[in-house]
């Protein structure tokens, strides 16, 4: 792959692939961790774009072995809601 | 842009009501019941917002309220998702803008 | 009161929904868009038979038949979270709280995103972006097009931007990487073409099926696959061709391009430059299923049906009791499965809500048959292995069904 500086996978965060791949090699980490340190599907969408390109990274960066878990844990909410909403107040 | 009027399958366009409404102070005209993201591009724009911290330009990308992308601000309500909000008479539309970031390192100086 | 909650007005949640309210239970349906008929709404293409199929009539039929059976559709509705409640499930929307002893989450599909370096430019807008604006919205995505990703739905949607005359100057590859993988192999996106050339719509994609038969003429076939590619109706299909870069400032004002071998590897010195002032990236579908996962259900990952699905029936229902699926979220099919799913779904909730209508007579049982018969006709489909993918899911469920809650002990 040619110019992975400029590949950003997360568009909300703007993480490059090669932030993914040096964060990665650097802490060797899970790819939860990944995306915690490099804040990967992290932003405005909640990873609604990115996740499934973030699995497929994180999967060839270190290959995991059981696919019918998903990789990322899914957390209310899934659409962004204001705080009145979620508290209860809807006007 | 263009819009689709005559269409070899589904046909002519309904002529529907026109509204008007604002995009950053300017005025614009839509079609009544359409979306935000519609009119926008209707009327040749597509950069919606600048990334808040890179500045980088921004328009519609999934259309159907997946990707956050569109977000503007609709009569002072922030990211409001403009594929998903139908545009109606008399709205204001604001897009975003870039945050100062007075905190952040610069490239070169870590 | 609302016996059923219906999560998204696509195909397979509006049938579900009118299967369900004709048995007299009472339902309401959510959804985001600002009309109903999910991703029926853009679907236009031609049948075998030579007759249209117009997705927005279809969703119209839905809706008046839905309207007749005093159905609440309400759109504008987005469900950020679901919970067990005492009696069924609390779905949380942007308007309040519903509660309900049945939900059937219809959510269907997102896309899959390909990364290009500069897809963060407005004017690059995924392909269904592009089919909506066309075909729902009537506003044209642009003047000249590049599409990067060839697979059903990108050819799907070419189509209809053809129709609505706009130009798409040509269809490329993604580069190939970790995440585009396969749809940058050339070799492998013609096997999966081919594969699914005698379902094929149009006759774009039966261009090649008698020449390619087998390996050793499909191997060929790929390395002296034309450069300038085949036409479909006027824009060339370039499979030897993959986006390294979209080009732009303020918005897209090209792609920049390169030559790469049957296996996807870059030929070094074949940079292109390609006007165009909006790019469609097409990577193709997979079940939208976050609701599901947010409820705690199981899920399977079976690649068939386009990755990570909830463990679900035959009946469309999921361990979790009152808790259903149907639809894409199940796996990436036709909008007829979806619908047939949906009739399925909404029978079966009938049955464990302990509807008469639906419990005595075979009318489950008839609908269940109708999802594999239709799945045997549709002009679509996505997966060549999908009927394999639909066996597994199938002995999953078989293989945990001791060892679930068994659904319809809480009708109340």
């Amino acid at each position: 792959m040619i110019e992975n500086k400029q590949l950003i996978i997360c568009r909300c965060e703007e993480v490059t692939y090669e932030q993914l791949q040096s964060t990665a090699r650097q802490h060797t980490c899970s790819a939860r961790e990944l995306k915690l340190r490099t804040r990967a599907g992290m932003g405005f969408c909640g990873g609604r774009t990115c996740r499934i390109a973030l699995d497929a990274i994180m999967d060839s960066f270190i290959p995991d072995e059981n696919k019918a878990v998903i990789p990322l844990k899914y957390q209310p909410p899934i659409r962004p809601v204001s705080f009145g909403t979620v508290g209860g107040r809807h006007d | 842009m263009t819009r689709i009027i005559d269409h070899a399958i589904l046909g002519k366009l309904d002529s529907l009501k026109k509204v008007s409404f604002q995009f950053n102070g300017k005025s614009y005209e839509a079609y009544e019941h359409e979306t935000v993201a519609a009119a926008l591009l209707a009327n040749g724009i597509r950069q919606l917002r600048v990334h808040e911290e890179s500045g980088t330009p921004r328009g519609i990308y999934c259309n159907i309220g997946h990707c956050m992308e569109c977000r503007v601000t609709v009569n002072h309500q922030p990211n409001v998702r403009a594929c998903l909000t139908k545009v109606e008479e008399g709205m204001t539309i604001e897009s975003g803008r870039r945050h100062p970031t007075p905190l952040k390192k610069t490239e070169g100086l870590q | 009161m609302t016996d059923l909650i219906v999560i998204g007005s696509g195909p397979a949640g509006l049938a579900g929904a009118i299967a369900a309210a004709g048995t007299g239970l009472r339902v309401t349906v959510v959804d985001e868009f600002i009309r109903p008929g999910g991703r029926l709404l853009g679907q236009l293409h031609q049948e075998p038979s030579g007759e249209w199929w117009n997705g927005i009539k279809e969703a119209e039929k839905l809706q008046h038949e839905a309207h007749a059976l005093g159905i609440n559709i309400r759109c504008g509705v987005s469900v950020y979270n679901i919970e067990t409640a005492e009696a069924g499930w609390k779905v949380y929307t942007n308007e309040g709280v519903l509660e309900a002893p049945f939900v059937l989450i219809a959510t269907g599909a997102a896309e899959y995103p390909i990364p290009v370096p500069g897809w963060t430019l407005p004017g690059v807008m995924s392909i269904g972006a592009a089919q909506v604006m066309t075909n729902v919205h009537r506003v044209q995505a642009g003047r000249k097009g590049i599409i990067i990703g060839a697979n059903i739905l990108a050819f799907a949607i070419l189509n209809e931007l053809q129709l609505a005359g706009i130009k798409v100057d040509r269809v490329v590859l993604p580069e190939k990487n970790a995440v585009s993988r396969q749809a940058g192999e050339p070799e492998a996106v013609i096997r999966s073409l081919l594969n699914a050339a005698h379902l094929a719509p149009s006759a774009l994609l039966r261009f090649g099926s008698r020449l390619m038969k087998n390996e050793t003429i499909r191997n060929i076939g790929t390395r002296f696959y034309p450069k300038n590619g085949l036409k479909i109706n006027g824009t060339p299909l370039q499979l030897r061709k993959a986006a390294v870069e979209i080009i732009g400032t303020e918005q897209v004002e090209g792609v920049r391009t390169v030559d790469i071998d049957a296996y996807g590897h870059v030929i070094p010195g074949t940079d292109r430059l390609y006007e165009a002032d909006f790019v469609c990236i097409a990577g193709g579908l997979y079940p939208l299923a976050e609701l599901a996962a947010v409820a705690g259900c199981p899920f399977e990952y079976i690649p068939e049906l386009g990755g990570h699905v909830p463990r679900h029936s035959e009946t469309m229902a999921t361990p979790l009791p009152g808790l259903f699926v149907a639809g894409n979220i199940t796996g990436i099919e036709s909008g007829k499965v979806a619908m047939a799913q949906g009739t399925a779904a909404g029978l079966s909730i009938a049955k464990q809500a302990g509807k008469q209508a639906a419990a005595s007579g075979r009318q489950l049982e008839q609908a269940i048959e109708h999802v594999r018969t239709i799945r045997q006709q549709v002009a679509i489909q996505f997966h060549p292995d999908i009927e394999l993918g639909r066996s597994q899911m199938n002995e999953q469920w078989k293989a945990h069904e001791g060892t679930s809650v068994q659904p319809g002990e809480k009708i109340g």
